[in-house]
Parts: C-alpha cells; structure tokens; sequence
C-alpha cells in the first residue's frame, strides 16, 4: 500500500533527530503556560530556511503536535494549563493529582493523546481531500448554530450548582464582548486601555482562573493541614482503567477529528465539548470534577485529535484550521511551496513526510510521557511551601511572555483574585472558560449572519447544519425534562 | 535539605543578577557609529502573520549585512497605535525600525494617533500586494461591470477584513467611484473571507491574490478586477480597475520606516542592508511563495513617497466617507 512504502521519507538519521528533537521541544514548550507551540514555530521559522522543506515542515508538524500534548503536563501537576487546549485537562487532572495520582493522569493523558492524535492522522492521509470541503459548508450561521450547541453545555461543564454555571458563563460570554465590535468597529468596556483594543487575551486569564487563584487557595490553608500525598503518586494507570476509558476516548477522537477540521474552532472547543460528553455517557457522572480519569482521558484525546484535524483544511486547502497552522502554512511560503489541492496530486512526497512527521510524533510523545510521567509527578511531592510560589513566577512570566505587555499580568492577576474568590463561593472555572472561549464566536458570527440574511434570523433554519446543531442543542438542553414527563406519563397509566 | 534548596536558590539569584547587570552595560556603551547596538523591529501584529513573518525573513539576511544583530518587538493594540508610541518613545537613531502596514497609516488618517504622517522617513518597501476582487467561479458575475450592475439592484455582500481596515475602505471606494452598493461583511481573517466566498455564504470579497490563488487554480473562485494601476504579474488577463475607469487602487504594503530626525547616514546604511538582504534568494523564494515577485522592493525615496500618497488619499477616502473628521 502506498501509505507503507513511503515510510522511508523519514527514515534518515537527520530527519529523525529534527522530528525527535521538535516533538520534545514541543512538549516543553507547552508544559510552560504562556509559551506555545504557534509561537515557537513562528520563532523557529527563519532558521527552519536551512533545511530541506520537507523536512522543515515535518519538524514544524512535530512540534504541534508535541506542544498540543505538553499543555496537559503542568494542568494536572499545578493547575497551570500549558496551552488553552489543555483547560480541560485541568478540571480533573488537577484533583487527580491532589488526591495523589498524579502518574495515573499523567500516563492516561499520554496514552489517550496518542490514540487521539493517531486516529486524526489515519482521518488525514485518507479522507482528507473529501474532508476538508467540510470547511466550505460551515459558513457563520453554522458557526453560530455550533457556538450555540456549544453554550448549551454551560449549565452542565462541571458538577456545581446548575445555575452557579450559568452566571459563570454569563461572566465569560461578557469578557468575551470587551474589544472592538467585529462588524460596527466601536471599542466597547476598553476605558482608553489600548491592549485592550482586541479583546482580553485568552491565555492570561487562563492563567489567573486556574493557577493564580490556585496559588491564593493553597496560600489559604492552614499549614498544619499538609498532607504529604503518598508515594503512590508516580503509579501509572491500569490496563483496567484504560478500558473503562476506551469509549470516551474514541468519542473524544471523533469530536477533535470534526471540530479541528473547522477552521473557526479548534483544540479548546473540542476539548470543552469532548469533556462534556464523556461527563454525558459516564457513569460516573457526580465524579466529574473530583478527580475522574475519564475527565483526563476524553479532553487530552479530543485536543490532540484536534490538531490532525486542522492539518486537514490546512494541507488540503490552504486555509489554515488554527492558529498553530496558520504559522505552519507561513513555513510553507517561506520555502516557496503552496499547500492546497495540488499538495495531494503533486507533492505526495511531501504530504507524507508531513504524515510520518506527526506520526512519529505522537509515539516519541508517548514514550516520552509515560517515561516522564514517573518523573514529572514527583513534582506533586513537593512541598506545598515551596512548589506555589514558583508556580506564581511562572505565572508571571507565562502572562507577560505572550505579547510582552504588562496589561496582560494585570489581567491575570485580577482574573486570578476573582478566581479565587468566585471558587470560594462555589463557582466552577470550567463555564467561565467555555463562555470566553465561544462568546466572540457566537456573537460575531451572528452579527455576520445577519448581514448575510438581510437582517432576516429566520433564515437560519433554512439551513440544513443550523438546524441540525439546533436540534443537538434542543436535545441536550431538554433530553432530561422530556425523559421524565414520558416516565410519568407511563406512571400514570 | 532546606539549606540546600536555600544555597542552590541563591545561586540561581546570582547568575540572573548578573545577566542583569551584563545588559545595562551594554546599553550604557554606546558608540557614536552607526550601528552601535541590535537593531529593533517594532511589529503591530501577532507572531506567524504576514507582518511578523516579513519581518523576520528580512532579517535573516539584513543582519549578515549590517553585521549587526536585529531583533523583532511585537507591540500589538489600537490598529498599530501602541507601536507607533513605542516607537516614538525611543532615539532617533535608526536603531528603533517600526513595521508599517496601511493599518497604520489607516490608523493615523482617523486622528489622534502616537504619530502623524510627518514623523517619519520611508527606509524600505517589503511588500506590495494588491487588493483583487474575487467572486464565485459558479456566480453569474462574469465581469466587473456584471457585480457592479447587479450591486445596484441590491447591495453586493462584499467581503473583508475588519472595519476601518484597507479591505473596508477599499470596498467602500470601489462603491462609490463605481457607482454601485455594497454590503460589508466583516470577517476575523483572509481565509474566513475565503471559505465563505467558495461556500457562497458572500458574493464578492476583496482579498490578497495569495489568499485565493488556490482556490482560483481550482477552480472555485474566479478573479474581476485588481484594485491597482498596473495589471499584475500573476494575472496578466485581469483588468484593473483603472482601466475601467474607476478610480481605486489599494494594495497590502508593507515596508520599514524611522522615526524624522534620524540621522541621514543611519539611514542610508538601513535602506543598504535591507535592500541586499531583499535581493537574496531567501527573501525573494520567500516573495515567489506569497505569489508576489521582486518589484515588491523599493528603496528609501519611492517608499516614502508611497506612504504619503497612501495616507493622503486614506485620508481623503476617510473624510468623505464620514468616518474621520
């Protein structure tokens, strides 16, 4: 078959060391919040002139792939998501780890991103011309009707109260409305702050949600509380607890798969909606949040799954499916390729070396991350006085690091006080994120929408995939509510 | 182990103190020579765009040239307002370049911005990339007179990048000297506009030939008009807008500039290094894969000029449109 012959692209020692060497700067990078994987490429770009083109562009691939994993590291050991496409990760992994299973997270994390990324690849070199035409189809009455069924989710992310979810994603959908207004250009809550011009960076308030207002949380337990989490911490996790897993693994892979393809949405979403599901089907539903290894499993599979399926649109038409790919197709016109159509018909050489490149990548991570697993979580055996206050470094660096602006380690550090304080009063970070995450997305397709429908809404259902994601949403939102009025009408007979 | 933890702390506090102190001086060092220090290239853009990977690929060679080492500070915010202060803060001494876009001179035409038009010298042109309009290659607009004359029976949804950007203001010239309508459309980026212009979700868009070109190639886009006074290179059958006797030529232009007041031979020396480094196959392989070709570069003199006319007529276009006083 063709697939096979053609491993021996990368078979030579110089390609394997660059993708060796990009996928473990990779994992580094996105272990380390503020810094990831679209900013090393971009860094990386000029030197990668010195190498064969094929091999610079499997390398920069690597490096995705390696960086979309890396995120997951730091969310469960210190709450500090590497990456927004690891925020999920951290809603369990973090528990986990407190509860000391810090191996078992780390090794469930690695395990399900291999099988995510895999099968996003296998998704790619098959299908991916007929795939990507998917992207032509979701135009932003489709965005909005997914940001919708997105939203539904909000009262549900996580297991506190319902209605305390809400007002976490009410919180979030009002961050997200800070910035200059997409179709009318007026600035809106930016009180003459120019960073604030373009909307609230993202990753500083992940940053603040979760490891600042971690730091505060910590801060505030007595010390005579320290418990020392026993050594069992490093254990890896079961052939059992893989199994119990495998659903919401695949589930997941096929949620990254899609939404990755699209080219609005990416890792984060998956993610998020990855977590949901599995937080649906699962038995274990009241788990959720506390430390269930189904929650590692399902958001760390989606968000890798997410990555293959933005090289799809990427590869097979030169749009790029997320930031990520964005810079990789920048790497692209540096060494005067084009990606697009012809990529397949013509440069099948190239494509493969891409396709082995994050092959590889997704086994050297593994390797790497069940190895470093039994490592890595011994940093959860730290003690407490001292592992938070170099958490707060890092989140200082990690915020200013992004676009070397002040404002932004301003933005963390409120975002990390009314973390604190909103976790105090039972509120979840999860809705909060998720309605950051998806609030431009809903309303900026929506004002778009509106002009595309001639200021008519009613148009939306004449759209087949808006009135599919509707139907979704209405399932998700009433499936329950509709289940008992039927169990009572039966009752009743 | 607290002693050891507290003796490799301080050890690590030395090492960074003394990183510290090594930098300040450097700075304090500073020769009258030209250049006597890394130069800076202040972006208003994120990292992996079209500016910051401009940037950096003209770097590659213009550090061998100065024999100098260069460097890139993104400064994102306000549509390129808080680089233009933070270039302004600094030394007219050509060590601080500044990345300009017609964001920024869009951005000053509005008013109240870090820099006026009179502030600064044109060093280099980077690139030129014009402004096509594309349609639907299934549309019944076969030519541009077709969009124009359906536009006036109803507003063409029209395609762009944010408002208040070339994409937007261009659209709306292109209406007005036509005399036709156009429905704006914003959108996050080129290959949003794109997929929604092949999904048929917008009927015409204002886009870089190179944010189209393959879906052109294949067949799903079909090119009207080029928003320049030249036909270009790449598509030596397409009309200009000129030609049609419409008067609305807008191009992405990207090039380098310094603050008024920098000593001549600073510059001199600059628009030198950049422009060999341009001539290099590295920047010019560069150029052929963004679909554009060498006369993208140009020196000091024409560059300057350029961003003056450019601002005068962004000006003018934001006056009559009632977005600028």
């Amino acid at each position: 078959m063709d697939i096979f012959s053609n491993i021996s692209l990368i078979l030579d020692a110089k390609t394997l060391a660059l993708i060796l060497g990009s996928t473990i700067t990779g994992v580094l990078i996105g272990a380390l919040p503020g810094l990831s994987s679209g900013m090393a490429i971009a860094l990386l770009l000029p030197f990668t002139i010195y190498l064969e083109p094929s091999q610079a562009i499997a390398a920069m691939a690597a490096l995705y792939c390696g960086g979309t994993f890396g995120g997951s590291i730091t969310a469960i050991l210190i709450n500090a998501p590497g990456a927004p496409p690891a925020a999920a990760t951290a809603f369990d992994g973090f528990p986990m780890a407190q509860k000391g299973q810090a191996g078992k997270a780390l090794g469930m994390a690695a395990v399900s991103s291999v099988v995510g990324g895999v099968i996003s690849l296998m998704v790619l070199i098959t299908f991916a011309p007929t795939l990507a035409r998917i992207a032509y189809k979701f135009g932003p009455p489709e965005y909005f009707a997914l940001a919708i069924f997105g939203l539904s989710m909000l009262a549900s992310i996580s297991s506190k109260s319902p209605v305390k979810n809400l007002i976490g994603g009410l919180i979030g959908l009002f961050v997200a409305t800070i910035g200059v207004h997409l179709t009318t250009g007026i600035s809106r809550f930016t009180f003459g702050v120019d960073e604030l011009f373009e909307g609230i960076s993202f990753v500083p308030v992940l940053i603040g949600l979760f490891a600042m207002s971690e730091i505060l949380v910590q801060a505030s337990k007595s010390e005579l509380l320290l418990e020392r989490i026993k050594f069992s911490a490093i254990k890896l996790p079961s052939i059992s607890e893989f199994k119990s897993c495998g659903k919401s693994i695949l589930r997941s892979s096929g949620i990254g798969t899609f939404i990755g393809i699209l080219p609005a949405e990416g890792g984060t979403v998956s993610a998020m909606i990855g977590y949901n599901e599995a937080r649906r089907w699962s038995k274990n539903k009241e788990n959720f949040g506390k430390g269930e290894i189904e929650g590692v499993a399902a958001p760390e599979s989606a968000n890798n799954a997410a990555t293959g399926g933005a090289m799809i649109p990427t590869l097979a038409l030169g749009i790029p499916g997320s930031a990520t790919t964005a810079v990789i197709l920048g790497g692209f016109q540096i060494h005067g390729l084009r990606a697009g159509p012809y990529l397949f018909e013509q440069q099948p050489d190239l494509l493969y070396t891409i396709f082995y490149g994050m092959l590889l990548a997704n086994f050297i991570f593994l390797v790497f991350g069940l190895m470093g697993a039994k490592i890595f979580s011994r940093i959860s055996l730290i003690p407490r006085g001292y592992l938070w206050p170099s958490v707060f470094v890092f989140c200082l660096v990690g915020s200013y690091g992004l676009s070397q602006s002040m404002v932004d380690v301003y933005i963390m550090l409120i975002s990390g006080v009314m973390g604190f304080f909103l976790r105090r009063y039972g509120f979840s970070p999860a809705p909060i994120i998720m309605g950051i995450v998806l609030g431009e997305l809903v309303e900026n397709s929506l004002a778009q929408s509106i002009i595309i429908f001639d200021q008519n809404i009613f148009m939306f259902f004449t759209r087949p995939i808006c009135l599919l994601f509707f139907g979704l949403t209405f399932l998700s939102l009433f499936y329950r509510p509709i289940k008992n009025l039927i169990m009572k009408g039966k009752k009743d007979e | 182990m607290i002693k050891k933890i507290q003796s490799i702390f301080l050890c690590f506090a030395l090492v960074v103190t003394s990183f510290v102190g090594m930098g300040q001086v450097a700075t304090i060092a500073i020769a009258a020579d030209f250049p006597s220090k890394p130069i800076e290239v202040v972006t208003h853009a994120g990292l992996g765009g079209g500016t910051d990977t401009t940037a950096r690929m003209l770097l590659i060679r213009t550090r061998k040239n100065l024999k100098n080492n260069a460097y890139i500070t993104p400064k994102k915010g306000d549509s390129g307002n808080k680089a233009m202060a933070y270039v302004k803060s600094k030394p007219k001494d050509g060590h601080t370049v500044l990345a300009i876009t017609p964001t920024h001179l869009f951005r000053m035409a509005r008013g109240e911005a870090a820099l006026t038009i009179d502030d600064f010298v044109g060093v280099a042109r980077t690139t030129v990339d014009p402004i096509v309009i594309f349609v639907n290659a299934k549309s019944p607009y076969k030519t541009i007179e077709d969009l124009i004359k359906a536009g006036n029976k109803k507003p063409i949804k029209y395609g762009g990048t944010n408002v208040g950007s070339v994409d937007h203001i261009s659209g709306l010239i292109f209406a007005r000297e036509a005399k036709t309508k156009i429905a704006f459309v914003p959108f996050e980026g080129g290959g949003a506009i794109m997929t929604s212009l092949v999904g048929n979700q917008i009927e015409a868009a204002g886009l870089n030939l190179d944010e189209g070109k393959d879906q052109l190639d294949a067949g799903e886009l079909r090119v009207l008009a080029v928003m320049a006074d030249q036909r270009m290179a790449a598509l030596p059958d397409t009309p200009t807008l000129k030609e049609k006797g419409i008067n609305a030529s807008f191009a992405t232009v990207r090039g380098v500039v310094v603050l008024k007041g920098t000593p001549q031979s600073a510059i001199d020396k600059l628009e030198k290094g950049f422009l060999k480094a341009m001539k290099h196959p590295v920047y010019q392989n560069y150029l052929q894969g963004a679909g554009l070709d060498s006369s993208s570069v140009a020196g000091s003199k024409a560059w300057d000029s350029e961003i003056k006319s450019i601002y005068k007529e962004a000006r003018a276009a934001l006056v009559s449109l009632g977005l600028a006083k």
